[in-house]
């Protein structure tokens, strides 16, 4: 039987430097599991940056500062004390990452630069050129490796043993070999990362960002928080929903329709490209269901016009944009404009985690951090750059938190996470001898693109209804699907299909979360109800699942310091 | 052209095959793109990896005719016109165990990255509260070493590894020890370098694969240039590899080019050679790397070189 003090899944940003900080107690045995190769978790895509109140370019900057733009941002969702928490705590974070080599671009003193990022009142993205999660999750990689953590290298999470509200273990299979292993665990961080993938092709998501920790600890019995609050970036490249950086639109890039006219004249005659995030989403999507897009369907795009600059320019300032550009939607920026379309980014909520110091759930021995939990820091909305920080800084004192409960806890009983690796084990057999059953990759775009069309940047009761109804069947569908491979070794068939179980089962959330609450805040924009309602709606969302039941409660919102107020640019 | 053909070479633990898919021609797709759509309609047994899509993960690397690239940002219109055919043959990364179809296994790499200790060794000058100063000369050092995503192709196509018998590192592996060498915040180079040297650092055949191929344009031979000079300035000149140097040094002046079949005798000595070199020689021929029937001659202008040769001796004894 495999045993460790501490398991922690996930690879990424969270999951690496918890792992770090839960090695740090020689005594006890870490592992680090990963359904893929560390240095491939999708941290390693953000690009931008990270936020920190160093002060190092604006000397007047402060933590108290990036404390009151994330509330505010946050549409005053977000948990104030946590929120004081993290900006308090992050310059000591980039220090940290600059003593473990993480190669931050400098400012003429030496110090790490910083760059200006929306929502901010002053630069404090930390940065280095736009590879900012690259370079941390390698030298977190770096670290880990000194301190001599156990990878578990492939190794896919099934489910978390939970009884009577106690953790017991987990099971997880070796995708290697196809084995599946029970294991027992004194304490476990989850930091499996965000869901995008629910909507499948439309987002800036890896392939595999599909909640499969959110899932189980859901599962398991532990709320999801806020799952409704969706962000959708406006500039993914149409065929792939690869991110094009807003520096596109900072740089003065057009948005275009069919008719050749520059639409956002009609909803921010003022701002135009530069209106904010949401707003700019919002308009494209009009502009399509107007019938002024490209293509049909999910298929339908707008373009993104940028041959005004001229090519010098292009060269200049947006080089990388160009290279996406021509490698995934193959067109060359200075000749032609490029098809865009918003696409799902991050998930604002998440596993529903009941002290932000320890990052501890509702239930003792599981602690989550990372984009796959909800603190709640980022409210109904997340400020850019505020992630890669939440990452690093929460799954810090995710592992302290997970250090200290492995200290006092005791191993939980093997005969129940046994019988729970023989339930998979008898799974995958079933699924591997299936030969005929509803193709798994139809469900899988027929749930992305009913999440898309009704559950999307627009939302309205009617059709979130058709969208829940669609779901519901295709769980049925599900249980019915085949995977079409037989074989033990590397069955990524298999992989695939329990990812599509976990979002199928998060989407379905998603849709209660929207159509239960009666307002607009943030990234949930409401057709039917288009204001923000505090007096009924200033609280987070918490969804259960008891068996295949869902029930809703909700949870006031910590406000310490800012009272809300109407958020304005 | 209707139709592209892919052969791909499948693996189950077991049995090796290869198996022929074909889809229609698309403009402006690229090779996942080609496997993704094999896997969701054609045939769910086909494995392979890939996450982020955008040439940033690594996951991606596979060979096609013969060559490695990144599967996400490589357009099949571009092989198509490159390789002038519409049949594209699929395998799995070179110089990796493999472990399904085109699935490589990472972990035997990565202990191996352990020897040359793949981290910061902070110098006293940082701390852990304060972090560091570092000039903006200093970071653009780690600049470019910094932005290698692990994507394994470097190591598929290295002339060295292919005939290597498990000494020679990986070139991502030499880049990073380059990277923290050269890394101000590193108080100890020689920790990352000597590991290297004492790998086989200096038998690189200089073929240029790993650069040419690196999808992030890491200077890779530069920088084991640069290792090898920090070698020889830490006292090393008397090992194998800078007696190499030496013999490479008389080859070129001699012929204007490398004389790859008498390189070993001069580096090692002709008995070591007909012992140790003869089999690798060997291995060489059968891969394809050197040709011994043919045998150099001095190459057009080779008395330009000889002059350079002349002005750089005389320099330096001024
Ligand atoms: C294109 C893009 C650009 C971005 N740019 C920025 C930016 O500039 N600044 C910013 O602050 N944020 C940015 N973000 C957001 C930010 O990058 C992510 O929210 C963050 O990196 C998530 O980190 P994580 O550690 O929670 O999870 P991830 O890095 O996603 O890691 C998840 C880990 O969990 C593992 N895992 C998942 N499921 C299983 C399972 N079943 N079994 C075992 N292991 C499993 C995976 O293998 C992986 O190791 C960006 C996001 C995208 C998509
Ligand atoms: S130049 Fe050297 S390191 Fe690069 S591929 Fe050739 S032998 Fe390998
Ligand atoms: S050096 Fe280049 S080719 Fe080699 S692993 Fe790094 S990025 Fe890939
Ligand atoms: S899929 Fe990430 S590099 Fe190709």
């Amino acid at each position: 039987m495999l045993k460790y003090d501490v398991i922690v899944v996930g690879a990424g940003g969270a999951g690496m430097m918890a792992a770090l900080y839960a090695s740090k107690d020689k005594n006890l045995r870490v592992a680090c599991l990963s359904k893929i190769f560390p240095t491939r978790s999708h941290t390693g895509a953000a690009q931008g940056g990270i936020n920190a109140a160093m002060g190092y370019r604006d000397a007047t900057d402060s933590p108290e500062k990036h404390f009151r733009d994330t509330v505010k941002g946050s549409d005053f969702l977000a948990d104030q004390d946590a929120v004081e928490f993290f900006t308090a705590n992050m310059p000591a974070i980039i220090s940290e990452l600059d003593y473990y080599g993480v190669p931050f671009s400098r400012d003429p003193n030496g110090r790490i630069a910083q760059r200006p990022f929306g929502g901010a009142s002053s630069p404090r993205t930390c940065y280095s050129a736009d590879k900012t999660g690259h370079v941390i999750l390698h030298a977190l990689y770096e670290q880990c490796l000194k301190n001599n953590v156990e990878f578990l290298d492939e190794w896919f999470l099934l489910s978390l043993v939970v009884a009577d509200e106690t953790f017991h273990g987990l099971v997880a299979m070796n995708i290697k070999t196809g084995e599946i292993h029970p294991f027992l665990a004194k304490a476990v961080v989850i930091a499996t990362g965000g869901f995008g993938r629910i909507y499948w092709n439309r987002t800036t998501n890896a392939i595999n960002m599909t909640g499969d920790g959110t899932a189980a600890c859901f599962n398991a019995g532990i709320p999801l928080k806020d799952p409704e609050f969706v962000q959708f970036h406006p500039t993914g490249l149409a065929s792939t929903g690869i991110l094009l950086s807003e520096a596109c639109r900072g740089e003065g890039g057009y948005l275009i329709n069919r008719e050749g006219e520059r639409f956002m004249k009609r909803y921010a005659p003022e701002k135009m490209e530069l209106a904010p995030r949401d707003l700019v989403s919002r308009s494209i999507e009009m502009e399509i269901k107007a019938g002024r897009g490209f293509g049909q369907g999910l298929e339908a795009y707008v373009l993104m016009d940028l041959r005004h600059l001229g090519k010098e320019k292009i060269m200049e300032r947006l080089p990388q944009v160009r290279e996406l550009a021509m490698d995934f939607e193959g067109v060359d920026l200075i000749d032609e404009p490029v098809p865009i379309r918003p696409s799902c980014h991050y998930m604002m909520g998440g596993i529903h985690v009941s002290d932000y110091t320890t990052l501890a759930t509702p239930v003792e021995g599981i602690h989550a951090a990372g984009e796959c939990a909800c603190v709640s820091i980022h409210g109904a909305n997340r400020l850019g750059g505020n992630s890669v920080a939440d990452v690093v800084l929460f799954g810090k004192y995710a592992g302290i938190g997970a250090r200290e409960s492995a200290r006092k806890r005791p191993f939980g009983l093997e005969t129940l996470v046994i019988k729970e690796a023989k339930k998979w084990e008898s799974k995958f057999a079933t699924m591997r001898n299936k030969t005929s059953g509803i193709r798994l990759v139809d469900i899988r775009n027929k749930m992305a693109e009913v999440m898309w069309n009704y559950v999307g940047i627009f939302r309205h009761e009617q059709e979130m209804r058709v969208a829940l109804e669609t779901i519901d069947q295709l769980l049925n569908d599900y249980e019915h699907a085949y995977i079409g491979d037989p074989a033990l070794r590397y069955n990524t068939a298999f992989v695939h299909y329990v990812e599509i179980g976990n979002l199928l089962t998060l989407a379905k959330a998603v849709v209660l979360g929207a159509i239960n609450r009666k307002e607009s805040r943030g990234s949930h924009a409401r057709a039917d109800y288009p204001q923000r309602d505090d007096e009924n709606f200033l609280k987070h969302t918490l969804i259960y699942k008891r068996g295949d039941r869902y029930e809703l409660k909700y949870l006031p919102v910590k406000i310490t310091k800012y009272p809300p107020e109407e958020r304005k640019y | 052209m209707e139709n592209i053909t892919f052969r791909i070479r499948r693996y189950d633990g077991t049995n090796t095959w290869v198996q022929e898919y074909r889809l229609p021609y698309e403009k402006g797709k690229t090779i996942l793109w080609a496997l993704t759509k094999i896997k969701d309609e054609i045939d769910p047994t086909l494995n392979f990896t890939s996450a982020c899509r955008h040439a940033i993960c690594g996951s991606c690397g596979v060979k096609v005719n013969g060559h490695a690239f990144l599967a996400c940002k490589t357009s099949l219109d571009k092989l198509l016109e490159t390789f002038d055919t519409s049949v594209l043959y699929f395998e799995p990364l070179g110089n990796y165990d493999v472990v399904r179809d085109l699935v490589v296994d990472w972990k035997p790499k990565m202990e191996k990255m352990k020897k040359i200790k793949p981290w910061l060794l902070p110098s006293r000058e940082g701390s852990i509260e304060e972090g560091f100063r570092q000039s903006k000369q200093q970071f653009a050092k780690i600049s470019s070493s910094t932005d290698c995503i692990l994507c394994g192709i470097c190591a598929s196509e290295c002339g060295q590894l292919a005939i290597n018998d498990g000494g020679y590192l990986e070139p991502f592996i030499i880049n990073k020890a380059y990277r923290f060498a050269v890394d101000s915040r590193d108080n100890a180079p020689e920790e990352h370098i000597r590991p290297v040297l004492e790998n086989e650092l200096w038998k690189c055949i200089h073929c240029m694969q790993c650069v040419s191929k690196c999808p992030k344009e890491i200077p890779l031979t530069d920088e084991i240039a640069y290792l090898r000079k920090e070698t020889m300035k830490m006292g090393e000149v008397h090992n194998q590899g800078a007696r190499h140097a030496y013999a490479f040094y008389h080859d070129v002046k001699k012929w204007g080019r490398l004389n790859e079949m008498t390189l070993p005798i001069k580096t090692d000595g002709m008995v070591t050679t007909l012992r140790k070199r003869i089999p690798f020689a060997y291995r060489m021929i059968v891969k394809g790397k050197i040709n011994p029937l043919r045998l150099p001659k001095a190459v057009k202008g080779i008395k330009g070189v000889r002059k350079i040769y002349q002005q750089v001796e005389e320099e330096s004894k001024s």
